[in-house]
């Protein structure tokens, strides 16, 4: 059952390459939120606005694999 | 499989039926048409949502009394949130002239969000492209129009020839700025919610469906057996509960990067 050749558009493997950079950003940077949020619980609101603008920087490379997923294997 | 898909293809045939696209998701039949222009129950869903947003600052703060009642509150508590959660702490005290823009879309994103899980819409008019894009197109226009109002020309030669940073290194960085000011950003605006409502709309439709085609299931064996539908609609309850926040998350995170932006064209210098 598990023979054959793989077929399927390759921007699906594109997709997931250009998730892993973000995921390893965004999950550093919410630790570190998180962290500093339990250091400073006064600061917590700013810290969480931060925390909000810095992931979705951090996203853009995965959207942009997201777009060319449709671009490319549309 | 062919009782799986019984109650919509013939079994006649070994060939389970195809199983539709992704684009039949999101491309709604049409309701009726005027002219040449053909009207979907998207088009529909889009002035509902006008409507509703319009009815909720109508209603909500029609009577404003100074000990405001259930529904007022609420709307107030909405009004608040922006204003000072995202109009002043990002902008600062100019920031009460954008909070007409910066209101108005998020009202309308967290309203479209929100017809994503309202039974009898369950469709995200921000899931199709044209309206994300449409809404950071007017950021865009936003944000370069007060950046050159306020700054004049200066807007433009600080962006390309940054002075806080090293002559050699100024034309990569000016590059960078450029592309990453005038490109990226509306692109990754419009592309982030759109992406998260697309990625929303798909789960809960496949998660729903399944879970429903397989209640419907005679039970056969192990594997096709209506308890798996109880699973499926149980996971599909939690990334129910999950688009809720979602909804809010993304209409909050495109108001407060409208106006970072706008702010960054305020204040270029950090």
């Amino acid at each position: 059952m598990l023979e054959g050749d793989i077929s399927g558009p390759l921007a699906l493997i594109g997709y997931g390459l250009a998730a892993i950079g973000p995921g390893v950003g965004i999950g550093i940077l919410a630790g570190n939120a998180v962290q500093a949020m339990a250091r400073q619980p006064e600061a917590a609101g700013m810290v969480r606005t931060t925390m909000f603008l810095g992931i979705a920087f951090t996203e853009a490379l995965a959207l942009i694999g997201f777009v060319l997923f449709f671009i490319a294997g549309g | 499989m062919g009782e799986l898909v019984a109650f919509e293809c013939s079994t006649a045939t070994d060939v389970v039926c195809k199983p539709p696209t992704v684009n039949e998701l999101f491309e709604l039949p049409t309701v009726f048409t005027i002219g040449d222009f053909e009207v979907t129950r998207q088009i529909l869903y889009f002035f509902l949502a006008v409507l509703v947003v319009w009815a909720i600052l109508y209603f909500g703060l029609r009577k404003a009394s100074a000990v405001p009642g259930k529904f007022q509150l609420i709307v107030e508590e909405l009004v608040g949130f922006v204003r000072d959660g995202i109009a002043r702490d990002i902008i600062g005290p100019e920031g009460a002239k954008y909070l007409p823009y910066l209101l108005s879309i998020f009202l309308f994103i967290l309203v479209g969000n929100f017809f994503e899980i309202t039974p009898f819409v369950n469709y995200p008019i921000t899931s199709r492209m044209a309206i994300p894009a449409m809404l950071a197109v007017l950021t865009y226009v936003i944000f370069v129009f007060v950046g050159f109002r306020k700054n004049g020309f200066h807007y433009l030669t600080g962006i390309v020839w940054p002075k806080s940073v090293p002559l050699a290194l100024r034309p990569v960085v000016g590059l960078i700025e450029f592309f990453s000011i005038f490109l990226i950003r509306p692109l990754t605006l419009a592309v982030r919610l759109f992406a998260n409502l697309v990625a929303g709309h798909v789960m809960l439709s496949l998660l729903l469906v399944t879970g429903f085609t397989y209640l419907l299931v005679e039970p056969f064996e192990f594997t096709f057996n209506p308890l798996w539908g109880i699973l499926w609609f149980l996971l599909g309850i939690a990334i129910f509960l999950f688009e809720m926040v979602v909804a809010f998350l993304q209409a909050y995170i495109f108001t407060l990067l409208s106006a970072v932006y706008i702010d960054s064209s305020l204040h270029p210098e950090h």
